[in-house]
């Protein structure tokens, strides 16, 4: 073989096995498998995410699917609970469904499964968990949910500008509510405030008398409520029924709150990403119109980030597709997510995932009224 | 194929947690919530040392198993002191304090966030990083831990614990250390959980709170008794098959808004059904092998285990014992002398102090005042245990018998100095155990015939007749080796028949020096046996002398004999 | 506010938690002590009481002065079904009470479940529920919860003289001390025991039904019921109505108060620290009732 032939050969097997990649490898559905938590204490949360999850997925199935191929949803369920449960699902969609795409929620089953992911290369989007320690804890996950840090950050500005001084803390005593705050104190103290108390509530235990008695003894000028649904709309109504005036500040408000709180809940601040359905971002409304209508009952924040995460995969497999090959997985999902890391959000505008994996969303300020939080304003947190 | 290799593992993980706990729950009868803990807390061990020691397996799990075992036996510590309702308490104050101890530790265990990055096992080269590369080692692992809770159950100690969960009183008064019996089983039960937890951490390579909640231990003591309680392999079945179920259920087409709980109604419903079909377990806790197996075992001459000494010699004194319950005396200033071939009754009103002054004597009261002396022993300091090891041992007025244990098992529990209750022996000279054991099988069915029970050998003892549950007592107080035998009532409730047969075997134990006495109201049996008679009323001695003397007292027989 | 009054309101705090856990541990052991049946799933059929009072009040729009003496009675009609239809099979051939445990977990997450699906998973508030706070001085407690501390009051005083003074009392009284002495003495035991869980789960439906107003129900609300309904049994010596009140009233007094000075996040421990400090002094229990097997 001289070297003119050996170059031909070489091209042409390049040509050929380029040939062979090109041509996309099409699953006859697109599996996206989801670990939720479908039962158990929190299965609240497993509820409304795979309502929106599967409110996005019939969305566009009606309009043909991605690519042609239509999507389907696997929904397994970690109960809330521990590392096993998510391993459990996460070989079950690897094995048995062999989807490398999974939408996962809560922070132990995500962290759990992260290796797994690593090494079988697949695709995680977490909409749920919001602890600063799931941030890389995969090579292929991202987030579409703003860390609750941010969130805490905001909070604090905020207070920082109602010229408040003296913060009472009162928290979930789990990944979740540890971690925010963690994120605040060291903030809250540069910002030159002062810590009253720190109470720690564990999840699901809905007596916190004990905690909102020491928080009054501490006569703080206002009360962050470091906690999630629905231990805030339990935390509001009690600190009020204990009289205390003080301004409230959270990073949550679902419509459970809501209705737990009844009208306690008037004037409760809370940063979140902004989400408004209304006239102005026609996808919001859309969405929440045909929640209402399928479910009969209005999406919180967690149906519009899964519902969301559906459209960011149906997005990243059209652009997959075009790489040919093998393609529904993490590797290239990533790859053409990085390519242009800007996608429309259901919370109106577009969000921006950052080189650490999180998607920059708009991040607001609402207040409570007439039980509904209505905006206020937009939080510039960098 | 990773899915199902994936289950695998949880399988052996769970078989090991399963039969470690029937340990605690089916033998032993000790009713503990905190197997979760145990779990957990081997986990941990392994996960802090190998990441933030680089300490690597099989180290870490020696280490989380060393840690488990003695936090099993501090738990076990003030458990002793406190009965079954007690327990359940400490043990599950054992698994909230774990639990809130790993949450807030966060220097130590990482707080809520939990431990990530926990490296997988690494041996001979191989990088145990997925289901199919860990389930050999992990099955290997399961298969040990299994064999060592089978070897621990199946000794002469297992049978000791299976005695302790029948009757604890009984047991210790054949002779037997509950409280050291009770350290050692917890010990063993948590640290073969500490196992699993070890394999846990390095096979899902992260361990938070969460993954050790009250509930988990439910789920495990669900295993236990859906497989049956007091039988290894049923735990491993249990195992099984409720890892595997929640998986099957998987495949069952439900909704899929409430898909996953209607597979937990399911799951329930099943749980239901099966207890229903089975009431017992699976795999019903079966008499030991042991009983079947005994008749081809040469007999022995019956060891009645005499030391040597004279008729009429005094073995146990009881000077001046006075107890109180509540400012009501009970037993006031009692002074007793028993001699070696001598057979004594005890006699008096219901109420007169006669089971007490029993109680005092062989420590399982103690007295407020007085002591008891045994040759030249101070008896009053032991525990009961001890004092039937050092001679004195006494039967219960309600018998209580090992009911669940056959006749032979009942009275193999009494031999005295079993190397196989000796966990050393019973792992690391299994052969010497088992050479024992076949004697004192033969020793065993020997007293059974002594009392005219070797038909009955292989009969549970709560199945026999009441006359027959009588002797077995005898027997069980035979073959403690004691010298001093104190009887509780021990022919009460029996045909003139019966006591014809029973009366031999009496006099005969006194004619080979043993001491003997008997607490009766049947004044036939204490013309028939006795040579002299003391009268308690109101717990004091008003009288003693031999029975002919006594029963002709008109005052006594004014209080008594009527 | 200084110390001083924070103490005193963690006491009322405590006197309030506490008066709820008693109610929990008198219908538990007021069910478990003639029984011997370890009813788990008391959660669930907590939860039922709860649930039940809800879909009156707000799917039937009727009145609380309706709605609470019908979930009452649902809650009693669900634990007469959980014995009916499981426990009582299981009695009648002898099976051991750890087998009937395992099949009360069994219904547990059967009925927990259920409830799930059936009401979904969000909270349930009754909207316009009566609640007045009221304020003594520093003291702050609304109105329910000091009918929490009423009923225990009431609950605990009809019991007593239910015990003492009926038929099925004193026969529930005596399976207490004794169940094989009751069936030898011609007690109709399986009678007695439809009475027990009648009543067990009607006194649960309580505080089931004082939670829903307080805080809402949800389909896992039974799980910390049953559980502390249980350990507030056990501290107060099993079969004494005395002592599950003091139990319960013991945990949440130490629940609160001994939360004065020591952080919250240890909370969930500090009433087991000092049982199990208790029980190693004191190993004949708390309030000198003698450790039964």
């Amino acid at each position: 073989m001289n070297r003119r032939q050996f170059w031909i050969g070489g091209l042409a097997l390049a040509a050929a096995l380029s040939a062979a990649t090109g041509q996309a490898a099409d699953p006859k559905v697109y599996k996206i498998g989801a670990i939720l938590a479908m039962s158990g204490q929190a299965s609240l949360y497993g509820t409304t995410m795979s309502q929106g999850l599967k409110l996005a997925i019939d969305e566009i199935n009606a309009k043909g699917g991605v690519n042609g191929i239509p999507l389907e949803a696997v929904i397994e369920d970690h109960k809330g609970g521990g590392g096993q449960e998510g391993v459990n699902a996460m070989n079950r969609l690897l094995t048995i469904h062999g989807t490398k795409i999974v939408m996962t929620s809560f922070t132990a089953p995500t962290l759990a499964i992260a290796p797994i992911a690593d090494q079988q290369k697949v695709f995680l989007m977490n909409g749920g968990g919001v602890s600063p320690k799931l941030v890389g804890s995969s090579k292929y996950i991202f987030h579409n949910r703003s860390l609750s840090s941010d969130l805490a950050n905001g909070a604090l500005l905020y207070a920082k500008e109602l010229g408040l001084k003296k913060m009472a803390q009162i928290h979930w005593k789990n990944e979740a509510g540890d971690s925010v705050v963690n994120a605040a104190a060291p903030i809250w103290k540069k910002l030159g405030g002062e810590i009253a108390a720190t109470e720690a509530v564990p999840q699901g235990a809905t007596n916190m008398d004990t905690q909102i008695a020491k928080v009054r003894a501490a006569n703080p000028d206002f009360i962050a409520l470091w906690m999630f649904n629905p231990e805030v709309g339990l935390a509001i109504k009690r600190i009020r029924e204990f009289g205390m005036k003080q301004p409230l500040i959270g990073i949550e408000y679902t419509p459970n709150d809501a209705k737990i709180a009844g009208n306690t809940s008037e004037g409760f601040l809370y940063i979140n990403d902004y989400f408004q359905p209304s006239e102005d971002h026609p996808w919001s409304k859309q969405f929440a119109d045909g929640y209402k209508k399928k479910y009969g009952v209005d999406p919180d924040f967690y149906a519009a980030n899964y519902y969301e995460g559906v459209y960011i995969i149906a997005e990243l497999l059209k652009r997959a597709r075009a790489r040919g090959g093998d393609y529904a997985n993490g590797e290239v999902m990533k790859a053409v997510l990085i390519e242009n890391p800007k996608f429309d959000s259901v919370y109106g505008g577009q969000m921006v995932f950052q080189p650490n994996g999180v998607a920059f969303k708009r991040v607001a300020l609402f207040k409570v009224e007439d039980g509904k939080g209505k905006f206020q304003k937009f939080l510039d947190l960098k | 194929m990773d899915y199902l290799l994936h289950i695998l593992v949880m399988v052996t993980l769970f078989v090991i947690l399963a039969t470690s706990f029937n340990l605690l729950i089916g033998f032993s009868g000790l009713f503990a919530l905190s197997h979760a803990a145990f779990f957990g807390i081997g986990a941990y061990v392994t996960a802090i040392l190998a990441t933030k020691y680089g300490v690597a397996f099989p180290l870490t799990l020696f280490a989380s198993v060393g840690f488990t075992a003695i936090i099993g036996m501090l738990v076990a510590l003030p458990a002793l002191r406190i009965g079954g309702d007690y327990l359940v308490i400490v043990t599950l104050a054992l698994q909230v304090i774990v639990i809130t101890v790993i949450l807030n530790w966060n220097s130590v265990t990482g707080g809520t966030d939990g431990i990530r990055g926990i490296p997988h096992i690494a041996i001979f080269g191989s990088n145990l990083d997925s289901a199919a590369k860990m389930l050999p080692l992990s099955a290997l692992v399961s298969a040990i831990s299994v064999w060592i809770a089978w070897r621990l159950a199946h000794s002469p100690f297992g049978r000791s614990l299976r005695a302790m969960r029948e009757n604890e009183a009984a047991t210790q008064a054949v002779g037997k250390d509950v409280v050291a019996m009770k350290v050692q089983v917890f010990a063993f039960s948590a640290g073969l959980a500490a196992v699993a937890g070890s394999l846990f951490a390095h096979y899902i390579s992260f361990v938070s709170a969460e993954s050790f909640p009250f509930d988990l231990t439910i789920y495990m003591l669900a295993m236990v008794i859906l497989g049956g309680t007091g039988n290894l392999a049923g735990s491993v079945l249990g195992a099984v098959l409720l890892v595997a179920l929640p998986e099957l259920l998987k495949f069952v087409a439900l909704p899929p808004d409430v898909a996953d709980k209607l597979r937990n109604v399911l799951y329930g419903l099943t749980l239901i059904l099966i207890l229903r079909a089975r009431p017992q377990g699976l795999l019903p806790e079966r008499a030991s092998a042991s009983a079947a197996a005994g008749e081809t075992v040469p007999l022995a001459a019956v060891p009645i285990g005499l030391a040597p000494g004279t008729a009429g010699q005094v073995s146990i004194t009881g000077r001046t014992l006075s107890k109180s319950f509540g400012g009501i005396a009970a037993v006031r200033n009692f002074d007793i002398e028993l001699r070696r071939g001598e057979i004594v009754g005890l006699i008096g009103p219901n109420g007169a102090g006669k089971t007490t002054a029993f109680n005092l004597l062989t420590g399982f009261l103690k007295p407020d005042n007085g002591g008891v002396n045994f040759g030249s022993r101070l008896l009053t300091r032991l525990k009961p245990h001890q004092i039937v090891r050092a001679g004195v041992a006494r039967s219960f007025q309600d018998l209580k018998l090992f009911r669940n244990m056959t006749a032979l098992e009942n009275v193999l529990v009494a031999l005295p100095r079993q190397s196989g209750e000796n966990l050393l022996y019973a792992y690391f000279a299994p052969w010497k155990v088992a050479r024992e054991e076949k004697e004192n099988i033969g020793k065993a069915l020997a007293i059974l015939r002594f009392v005219k029970l070797g038909e009955k050998a292989g009969e549970r003892a709560g199945n026999l007749a009441y006359a027959e549950q009588k002797l077995l007592v005898i027997a069980r107080l035979l073959a403690t080796g004691a010298e001093v035998l104190l009887f509780d009532e021990p022919l009460s409730g029996l045909d003139p028949n019966t006591l014809e047969e029973i009366f031999p075997v009496v006099r005969e134990l006194a004619r080979q020096g043993k001491t003997i006495c008997i607490i009766e109201h049947n004044l036939d049996v204490i013309r028939g046996l006795c040579n002299r008679v003391v009268f308690l009323d109101e717990g004091t001695k008003i009288a003693e002398g031999t029975p002919d003397a006594l029963i002709h007292d008109p005052q006594l027989a004014a209080r008594y004999f009527k | 506010m200084e110390a001083g009054s924070l103490l005193l309101q963690l006491l009322v705090n405590g006197l309030i938690n506490g008066s709820h856990y008693a109610l929990l541990g008198i219908g538990f052991g007021f069910i478990f002590a003639p029984t011997k049946i370890t009813h788990f799933a008391y959660g669930p059929v907590y939860a039922i009481g709860a649930y039940a009072t809800w879909a009156a009040a707000t799917m039937l729009a009727l009145p609380l002065a309706l709605a609470i003496p019908l979930g009452i009675v649902v809650c009693a009609l669900a634990g007469v079904a959980s014995y009916l239809f499981l426990y009582r099979a299981f009695v009648e051939r002898g099976s051991t009470p750890l087998v009937i445990l395992i099949a009360s977990l069994g219904l547990f997450i059967v009925l927990e479940n259920l409830i799930g699906i059936v009401f979904g998973t969000d909270t349930k508030v009754v909207p316009d529920a009566p609640s007045n706070v009221i304020l003594l001085g520093p003291i702050v407690f609304t109105s329910l919860q000091a009918a929490q501390v009423v009923c225990l009051g009431l609950v605990s005083a009809a019991l007593y003289a239910f015990l003492a003074f009926t038929r099925y009392g004193k026969a529930v009284m005596a399976m207490t001390d004794n169940l094989e002495m009751a069936r030898i003495v011609g007690i109709d035991t399986a009678r007695v025991s439809l009475v027990a869980f009648a009543i067990g789960s009607a006194i649960s439906a309580v505080p089931a039904i004082l939670i829903l107003l307080k805080e809402g129900a949800t389909p896992h609300m039974g799980f910390t019921a049953v559980f502390m309904g249980f350990v507030a049994m056990i501290i107060g010596g099993i079969g004494s109505l005395r002592g599950a009140v003091l139990g319960g009233l013991a945990l949440g007094i130490i629940e609160n108060a001994g939360m004065w000075k020591i952080p919250t996040e240890w909370q969930s421990v500090i009433a087991f620290v000092a049982l199990f400090l208790v029980l190693v002094f004191k190993p004949t229990g708390l309030f000198g009732t003698k450790a039964r097997r």
